[in-house]
This record gives C-alpha cells, structure tokens and sequence, in this order.
C-alpha cells in the first residue's frame, strides 16, 4: 500500500513538473512573485554565507597579495611617468577631435548609460551554466535584459529579476549570443558563448559577411542593429578570424574584455535598449 | 519535526555554500554537487517517500535561483530521492560502499540529464568533450565529498532520532 501511494505521487509529481516546464518554457513571468517571495528569505542567506566565505577568502590572499602589491608599485611608478606623459598628447589630440566634430556636425558622443554597481552573491558552481546572481533587484531599478559589465567589458544581461535580486547570464554561457561589430568598420557579427572554449577564455564570433572587414586584435563592440544589448559597448578583441569552409562567411575567437574568473563587483546599466528605441521613435514623431 | 527543520535547514546551507564559497575558490576547477549528495543520502536512509519530498525540496531551490523553465530540477530531484529510497532495503549503517556507488551512479544520471535537455537539444554534438571536462571532474569531486559529507549526514541523523526517542 505504501509503496503504491509512493509511485503514484511520483508519477502525479513527474507530470506535474513536465507540465510546469511546459508552461514556464512559453510564459516566464507568472512565477515571479513566487521567485521574489523566496528571494526575501533565500537572498539574505545567500548574501551572509557569500560575505563570510569572501572575508576569510581575502584574509588568507592578503598576505600574497602584499608582496605582489609592492612589485607591482614599483612597475606602476614607471608607467605612471609613462601615461602622463601620453596622457598630454592624447587630450591635445581629444581636443584636435572636438573642433572636427563640432566641423563635420557629428553628435554621435558616446552615450552615457546610467549604471548602479551590484555584488555577485552566487555563482553556479557546476560547470555547465555560466550565470550568476547579484545583490540588487527591482528595488534599485533592474529590469530583466538590463546590460551588465564590469572591468571595462559587456559581462551578459539579467534575465530574471526579484525585488531584492538579479540573474545574469553572462556571455560566455553556452546559449549566449550577442550581436556584435567590428567598432573600426562597423561590421557586424554574433559573438557567441561556447562551452568548449570556455577554459580557454574565448568566445565564438560568427557570421562575418566574406568580405567583412575584421581583422585579428579589432575592438568588437555590442552592434546598434542588437535588440537587447545597449550599442557602442566593448565585448572584447578579435583572434584567429579565417574564412569559413563555405567561402561565404568568415568566424573567428573573441578574448572578453571582462574577467570572468574573478567578478565580484559588477555595473549593471538600468537603461534598456528598448527604452533607447522609444525615445528615438517619440523624436522622430 | 525537529529533525526534518534541521535537515531543511540544512539544504538551503548546502545550497548557499555551493553558489556562495564554491565559486570563489579558483583552484577548484570542479566541485562537488552537494545538493545531490544530501538528496540521494536522504532517500538512501529513509525510503522512498521522505527522499522524494527532500528532493522536491532541493529541486525547488534550484528551480527558483535559475532562470528558464520552471520544474526542470525538480523533475530530476525528486525521481533521484525516490529511486535512491529504492536502495534503502541494502541500507545499514557504516556502509559506504553503496552510498559511493549511489554518488557516482547519480552524478552520472544528472549530467546526463543536463547535456541531454540543455546542449544536445541544441545540437551540442561534443559529448566526449563534455565528458572530459565538466562530467568525469565533478563526478570525482561529488564521490570524495560524498565520503565526508555521507558519515556527517548520517551520524547527524542518528543522533538525532536519539533524541526524539528518548523523549518519547
């Protein structure tokens, strides 16, 4: 009898699950007060353990660190002579630019994304998924495909967000594809996650028309055609590009600008790409 | 009751420290998956209906820190608590040679289920290079883990019942 009862709840459970996957695989949002509710409870937890494995982590780094540190202050000493030296020249140069611009009436200045730092809580600890979650949520004004970078680079984009948390996929997950283009000739390609390059530190880039102008080492930056990712952002450099089998298009590796292997900290920009296209098609009205 | 507070407890520690500690630490290129340690431990020593539950427990958890369709842990966590249960009739204590196998047996069964839904259904054909990196490494990590973390589950359940016992 206790056995029967057992398989049947099983079963009953199993299929419930399928169907739960099912529905979830269509329509995402009507799980999300239930995620933030647990959030409340779960992300504190988190948070706490996070903090006190970090705090003991960097107590015992310190120590290395120390000796590393003062090496390294004395190379930096050396570049720091080094860059303020360049750093005259180049704001001489930012100025000869300025005149050009205002010349040719260009009034494409970078756009400057409001950005709210954020800690990484919780990470994956399989090697299967690269996502991570974050301390701030919707309370702080994070929306789901909000863009995330740290160290100068894109990381990925929330795509599920609580009052008090955020999950980040970031781009060197498997499933990740981020439209990207060459910031030099503005061509485009996909700069895709790959599992089996992610111990290598590089990414897949693909789709570069035959005659596409890419080179080895070019800046790739998010493309304005993506729909998700905020335009003019830098995702990394090209390597290895070579023309693929078919003659038509041509793929290569990208090496992130972003360290995966050690984010803590992280910016997330709370501007999403589809505010971005509201606003120009309001002005265009 | 107490006993299932503090083994609940005891999940969501698990589940704090393998996304809070494991990642920080850089010389592990794999860890171990302590979620599927405790839920397969715990149908081993109770049976089948107790495991299952412990694994809707742990699926949950996971289901919820994971964007995407809802249910695709919880699926898998609550047919490992009850087939584990299955192997509760071979269950004595001090025993680990089962609960080792059960750890390999199992990781095995999880990865699977991972590459099987998440990349092949996505035409990731690379297997043996999956296999080579992320199985074999975790799965030698979750059956050393298992040794420690099985001896500490386990005694932490006895002396547990103990308690309830005598005060019956």
């Amino acid at each position: 009898m206790e056995t029967k009862r057992g398989k049947y709840i099983l079963i009953g459970l199993s299929l419930f699950c399928a169907l739960l996957i099912g529905i979830t695989s269509v329509r995402d949002g009507f799980l999300t007060p239930l995620r933030t509710g647990v959030g409340y409870f779960l992300i504190p937890i988190q948070s706490g353990v996070n903090r006190a494995g970090t705090a003991i982590y960097n107590e015992i780094n310190n120590y290395g660190r120390l000796r590393e540190a003062m090496s390294e202050n004395e190379a930096l000493r050396a570049q720091v002579d080094n860059l303020i030296e360049e750093n005259t020249r180049l704001q001489s140069e930012q100025f000869e630019l300025q005149r050009l611009r205002e010349l040719f009436e260009l009034d494409q200045e970078y756009l400057q994304y409001e950005k709210i730092g954020a800690r990484v809580i919780a990470k994956d600890s399989g090697d299967w998924f690269q996502v991570f979650r974050i301390d701030k949520g919707s309370r702080d004004g994070i929306r789901v495909d909000a863009n995330v970078i740290a160290g100068g680079g894109l990381v990925g984009i929330v795509t599920d967000v609580g009052a008090n948390y955020a999950t980040v996929r970031s781009i060197v997950d498997d499933v990740s594809r981020v439209s990207g283009m060459a910031q030099q000739s503005g061509d485009s390609c996909i700069v895709a996650g790959d599992l089996t390059l992610f111990t290598e530190g590089r990414l897949r880039i693909t789709n570069i028309t035959r005659d596409g102008d890419v080179k080895d080492g070019d800046r790739i930056v998010t493309s304005n055609i993506s729909s998700k990712f905020l335009p003019g952002i830098l995702i990394g450099y090209a390597t290895d590009i070579t023309t693929d089998p078919t003659r038509l298009t041509k793929s290569g590796f990208l090496v992130p600008a972003a360290q995966f292997d050690s984010l803590q900290e992280v910016l997330v920009i709370t501007q999403l790409k589809a505010d971005l296209e509201e606003e120009e098609a309001t002005e265009e009205e | 009751m107490k006993r299932i507070l503090i083994n609940l407890l005891l999940m969501i520690l698990a589940f704090a420290i393998q996304n809070g500690i494991f990642p920080l630490l850089p010389f592990l290129s794999a860890s171990p998956n302590l979620l599927l340690i405790l839920t397969f431990s715990f149908g081993f020593i109770y049976g089948k209906l107790p495991g299952m539950l412990y694994g809707l427990f742990a699926g949950i958890l996971l289901d919820l820190f994971y964007s995407g369709p809802f249910g695709f842990y919880t699926l898998l966590f609550i047919n490992i608590g009850y087939f584990n249960g299955i192997c509760t009739d071979y269950y004595y204590e001090d025993y680990i040679t089962l609960p080792l196998f059960l750890s390999i047996a199992n990781e095995l069964v999880y990865n699977a289920y991972i590459y099987l839904f998440r990349f092949l259904i996505r035409s990731r054909m690379d297997l043996l290079y999956y296999t080579k990196e992320i199985i074999i490494p975790e799965v030698i990590f979750t059956m050393v883990t298992t040794l420690v973390i099985y001896r500490f589950f386990l005694s932490a359940n006895r002396r547990l019942e103990e308690l309830e016992n005598r005060r019956d």
